[in-house]
């Protein structure tokens, strides 16, 4: 693997696991106001 | 770890760029959240446009302040009747406007309905801390008051209404329940059915833990006087809630109280963990729906509070349905 395949690689995972990270914050302050769990339902 | 492994992780993805990419997709991930609605959804969820018929606003049916509605006339304005279906905004009774339903109302002037938005006299605390007379109650007076106008104003454009169905959200649900099972009789078209979600139906002080009135504490019984009797319009003593005695008293503004055999068919949907509004006073509703043999469908989204947030698949169910009972009940001829 070269060193741009290996950078592009390790973005791609902070990107996602940042991704997912915005909508289950986003998730947790709506469940603040209204109530609702964290996870399940809704894939996030 | 030695220099050379630091060095070589170092020039792999230097952090400034890892945090930038962290910080961005974050952002992409909260924006998403607000901004990418399921593809079902845009289907009752419409715009208003001009083509789909004609929009009237702010016509009067009393003399306060807020007692306007709107009217939307479907395009096909030359059958011989059409079914009214009113939809009631939220905001706990103390905010909102019928403007904030325009794409639901859009969705059922589409689907050929005379659809209609019915403001009322909000909640409201003046200085001194006198309110401004407005409660549950009263509400629930001024819709039962302007059914009878927004049916002539309906006539008035050339738009026989033969029946109706009443619907809301919170705070509009609840009142659309009281006027579906306590007025309908006084309706001046047959109520056929009557839809909406997480709107409170009575008020057994033990179903509201979500406000901690569960609770055999002082503070737990004047929060429920205060709360209750703010909601009713009328004072209601610690002593009353202790002793079981308000109930009897708020069974004017507590729609489940109300259900009997002749209770028109009802959907609704609740949030298993509502903060605003307790879910287990939907139990109550459920049972005496079920016990007076109304065709009802009861959701019960179990993920989600008061905004039905997190169970898009039910949450779709549920209009599935509200579309198919008025399909039934109240089909577009």
């Amino acid at each position: 693997m070269t060193l741009t395949q290996k950078r592009l690689l390790i973005l791609l995972v902070i990107a996602v696991v940042a991704f997912v990270l915005g909508r289950l914050a986003v998730r947790a302050f709506m469940n603040l106001l209204l109530g609702g769990t964290l996870f399940g339902g809704d894939f996030l | 770890m030695s220099k050379a492994v630091k060095e070589k992780r170092v020039k792999a993805v230097p952090i400034w760029m890892g945090v930038l990419v962290f910080l961005l997709a974050f952002g992409a991930g909260v924006a998403s959240k607000f901004a990418i609605q399921p593809g079902w959804a845009k289907e009752y969820s419409l715009a208003w446009s001009d083509e789909l018929g004609t929009r009237l606003i702010d016509l009067p049916y009393g003399d306060g302040e807020a007692n306007k509605f709107d009217l939307y006339l479907p395009k096909d304005g030359g059958k011989g009747s059409y079914g009214l279906v009113v939809y009631l905004h939220a905001g706990g009774f103390t905010a909102g406007d019928k403007s904030g339903d325009v794409k639901m109302l859009s969705w059922l002037c589409k689907k050929g309905y005379v659809a209609a938005g019915i403001n009322y006299t909000l909640f409201a605390e003046l200085e001194g801390g006198a309110t401004n007379g407005a409660s549950v109650l009263t509400q629930s007076e001024e819709i039962r008051d302007a059914i009878p106008k927004v049916i002539e104003a309906a006539e008035k454009e050339g738009y026989h209404i033969d029946s109706m169905a009443i619907s809301g959200g919170s705070a509009g649900h609840a009142l659309a329940m009281i006027y579906a099972y306590r007025d309908a009789g006084q309706s001046p078209v047959p109520v056929k059915m009557t839809f909406g979600a997480v709107g409170p139906s009575c008020f057994h002080r033990e179903d509201w833990d979500n406000y901690g009135f569960d609770r055999e504490t002082e503070e737990s019984y004047q929060g429920a006087a205060g709360i209750f009797s703010a909601m009713l319009g009328e004072m209601l003593s610690v002593e009353e809630i202790k002793d079981g005695s308000y109930l009897e008293k708020m069974k004017p503004i507590s729609a489940a109280g109300w259900i009997t055999t002749d209770a028109p068919p009802t959907v609704v949907a609740y949030g298993t963990y509502d903060r605003v509004q307790p879910f287990k006073a939907s139990l109550r509703l459920k049972a005496a729906l079920e016990e007076n043999g109304v065709d009802y469908r009861y959701f019960e989204l179990p993920h989600s509070g008061h905004g039905l947030q997190n169970d898009h698949a039910l949450y779709r169910q549920w209009m599935e349905t509200v579309e198919e009972y008025l399909d039934k009940y109240m089909p577009v001829k």
